[in-house]
């Protein structure tokens, strides 16, 4: 395998590496005669990334064989690529064939420097390939990456992962007043709950989880483009991938294409192109991430968890529709409900504040009353009490599996109280019309006094000209 | 100071500078280590300072007499003594106000032998330090350059260029081998570790590069990466932007000798008739020299 390339090229090729060395830490390049393809899948299993190149993208570019590959380290990759890209004036890579044990890189440099980096490959790569058909990912949205680094801006810089929440977009003509009107997707930061717990035993974390934020969005305002007619969903993934390739979109000047399915599901990244998708581009990048497979929105009422492992799946998971899909949970907390669920409004909850104090609730119940709740029209909760979470216990880890396997509900119970409170809110306040400045949309001081002392510090105090 | 013209007469050297910023430059780009102890050696020819890894690497600062607005040698022979690099450096740092000019006076030795340093003309402060000095233990292993043969093995670089090739020949990890051959007229750094790195220096490709080149015959040498490091990692910026060049050579046994050239400039507007941005008065510069000898093998030689 020989190619060689400059110029803007060139540009583009050293902002994917930069892109791939902040997914995993192993390449793979795999080139044939149509096309070299360059993917990374990170060591927790979580994030596959690859990007691919046609042969008019380089200068040279040539295959002995049909098909060559090799695996090195990208930090390898990034040294060579330290010397600015400014002052190289083309790159040219060698490989001879499979088998070699190195892979020569050489530089001319601008200024008369020539460079030669011998890297050596990896013996016994693990090359994973991954497809995943995004055709199969009902909902998504198209958005700038000057936006989108605008939206993510008012989100903690140090938060590790975030949640989307999806919602239709209403025909309707929307009243200000009554509701959030318009803003069918929600940003919402998520904090770990065990690392929370962790951070008050060691006083120093790097999960910094003082700063939680819900950032409201009218798809028409911000996203180029927004699909999604189904019900509610949430997707939580990890916000550094996410930063990754969006530098790597606004270095190229393209938007970024998000396409997702629901909880559980890998969401997949790829550049908007142009007009038609890949057509005017000799260049192409797909970024896989796994999602969390608790839901946000029922807390992990969503059946057999796929494996969580990118790798394997090649297709949606095997998640059952479940009635718990219409929860009215999620509406209040987001406040949409009038499109969807009208008996929340109607119907008061008895017994749910002293499900609530009860330090041992957990959000399962919550959800599981729900559920009873659309059954029954009368609005008690017949399962409730007698819900065990262990029969929704998802410890079952595939090997390998990323930590998103890791958020079973024995987790969620230890340290929860913050997103109780949460589910406090939203309950009790039924009967009001769910708005932007819903408060149950807001966690405040006077919520705080219905939970246990002990634990006040996980809950988040409001901000002062609420208290 | 009333007694100043007293004591003047038993100082083996009163003198003063004006580019206190300058010198410091030039003392930081010998400064590899956190601590080091440096001698210092008076002439009447000028100052200089001499850093040392023992056995491995020598750097010397040559302060030529013509860098001083004054420079009273009163000594007889070539007095020597030793003192912190560090503590040196930082001293003189005291002195330098970025944005003023400031004169500041050397005096040596102090009643206890000390270095003695003193603001002159600063009108509303005084600026007052002693340096305690060492008696040197031993001279300096002498690092005796010697030319490999009648045709000097040579080559001028940009500074910034073999910064940066040296930068980047960390990446293997392991000792530098240095080669010059006469055809083509090249220079070749390379590197062998856990991933090998070879860097080119064409002399005929781009003579903005390699400016000047001396071989007659292939020779290569290995260096330990830490010491040919040293002889570049603390260039001053101002080395860097001058766009000045740097002088390698290679001596007898394969000994490196490399040469920048640090100006030390006073700190005031520009010349309204120089345009250049590298001129400089030829006085105003301090010469640095290193010396690394190669690694030797199976030997006790450098550590």
């Amino acid at each position: 395998m020989e190619f060689s390339l400059s110029g803007t090229a060139l540009k583009t090729f050293a902002r994917s590496i930069t892109c791939l060395a902040r997914i995993g830490n192993e390449l793979v390049l795999q080139s044939s005669s149509s096309q070299l393809c360059l993917h990374t899948l990170n060591s927790s299993r979580s994030a596959y990334q690859s990007i691919t190149f046609k042969p008019d993208f380089f200068d040279v570019f040539s295959v002995s064989g049909s098909q060559v590959q090799c695996s090195v380290l990208l930090k390898a990759i990034c040294s060579v690529l330290r010397t600015p890209v400014a002052s190289i004036d083309h790159l040219a890579v060698q490989l001879a064939d499979s088998d070699a044990s190195k892979v020569q890189w050489a530089l001319d440099c601008s200024n008369g420097m020539k460079k030669t980096y011998w890297i050596t490959c990896n013996i016994e790569p693990d090359i994973q390939h991954l497809s995943l058909d995004r055709r199969k990912l009902p909902s998504s949205f198209v958005v700038r990456p000057r936006d989108l680094n605008r939206l993510l801006a008012n989100f903690q810089s140090t938060l590790q992962e975030i949640t989307i929440i999806s919602t239709q977009q209403s025909a309707l003509p929307l009243d200000a007043a009554d509701q959030i009107g318009g803003k069918a997707v929600e940003f919402r930061s998520y904090i770990d709950p065990t690392k929370a717990k962790v951070k008050l035993q060691l006083l120093f974390s790097e999960n910094d989880s003082s700063l939680h934020t819900q950032l409201w969005i009218d798809p028409a305002e911000e996203f180029v483009q927004y699909t999604h007619t189904r019900d509610p969903v949430d997707v939580t993934f990890g916000v550094r991938e996410l930063k990754a390739f969006l530098s790597f979109c606004e270095g190229c000047e393209v938007d970024i294409h998000l396409y997702f399915d629901k909880a559980g599901e890998p969401i997949l990244m790829a550049p908007k192109f142009g007009i038609d998708d890949g057509s005017f581009s000799n260049f192409d990048a797909t970024l896989v991430l796994a999602t969390m497979l608790v839901s946000q929105l029922r807390g992990g009422n969503s059946s057999e968890p796929p494996a969580a492992t990118t790798a394997q799946q090649g297709t949606k998971g095997n998640t059952s529709e479940h009635p718990s899909d219409h929860t009215r949970i999620w509406s209040e907390l987001s406040g949409s409900a009038v499109r969807y669920g009208n008996a929340a409004q109607d119907q008061p909850v008895p017994g749910e504040r002293n499900q609530n104090t009860n330090e041992h609730t957990t959000i399962q119940r919550i959800g599981a009353m729900n559920i009873s709740m659309d059954k029954n029209a009368g609005g008690v909760p017949v399962h409730g009490k007698d819900f065990h979470p262990a029969e929704t216990d998802d410890t079952r880890r595939p090997e390998g599996s990323s930590k998103y396997a890791d958020h079973s509900l024995s987790v969620l119970v230890k340290a929860h109280k913050l997103t109780l409170s949460c589910y406090n809110c939203s309950i009790e306040t039924n009967g009001h019309a769910p708005s932007q400045h819903h408060p149950s949309n807001w966690i405040d001081a006077e919520e705080d006094d219905d939970d246990e002392g002990d634990d006040s510090e996980l809950c988040v105090q409001s901000t002062p000209p609420y208290s | 100071m009333s007694s100043a013209a007293a004591v003047d007469t038993e100082a083996d050297l009163v003198c003063e500078l004006d580019s206190v910023r300058g010198i410091v430059d030039a003392l930081c780009s010998v400064r590899w280590k956190r601590f080091q102890d440096a001698l210092l050696e008076l002439s009447q020819h000028g100052i200089v300072i001499i850093v040392e890894e023992t056995g491995c690497l020598q750097a010397k600062v040559y302060l030529q007499r013509e860098l001083f607005i004054k420079y009273d040698y009163a000594a007889t022979g070539r007095p020597r003594f030793g003192v912190s690099l560090g503590l040196f450096i930082d001293c003189l740092n005291t002195f330098s106000v970025l944005g003023r000019s400031n004169v500041l006076e050397l005096r040596y030795p102090g009643p206890d032998m000390q270095l003695m340093l003193r603001s002159v003309d600063s009108p509303d402060a005084c600026i007052y330090a002693e340096i305690r000095t060492i008696i040197p233990e031993t001279i300096s292993w002498d690092y005796n350059f010697e030319p490999a043969g009648s045709t000097p093995l040579s080559f001028t670089v940009k500074s910034a260029a073999l910064k940066e090739a040296i930068d980047d020949l960390e990446w293997p990890g392991s000792s530098i081998q240095i080669s010059l051959q006469p055809s083509p007229p090249s220079v070749i750094f390379r590197g062998e570790g856990h991933g090998d790195l070879q860097i080119d220096f064409n002399y005929y490709v781009n003579t903005d590069l390699l400016i000047a080149f001396s071989c007659d015959r292939q020779v290569s040498h290995r260096y330990k990466y830490k010491f040919l490091r040293a002889t570049t990692s603390n260039i001053p910026a101002s080395v860097l932007k001058d766009n000045r060049g740097s002088k390698a050579t290679i001596g007898r046994g394969g000994m490196l000798k490399i040469q920048h050239l640090v100006s030390v400039a006073k700190p005031s507007v520009p010349h309204p008739h120089i345009d250049s941005a590298g001129y400089q008065q030829p006085s105003r510069i301090a010469y640095i020299e290193f010396f690394v000898k190669p690694e030797v093998e199976e030997k006790n030689g450098c550590v």
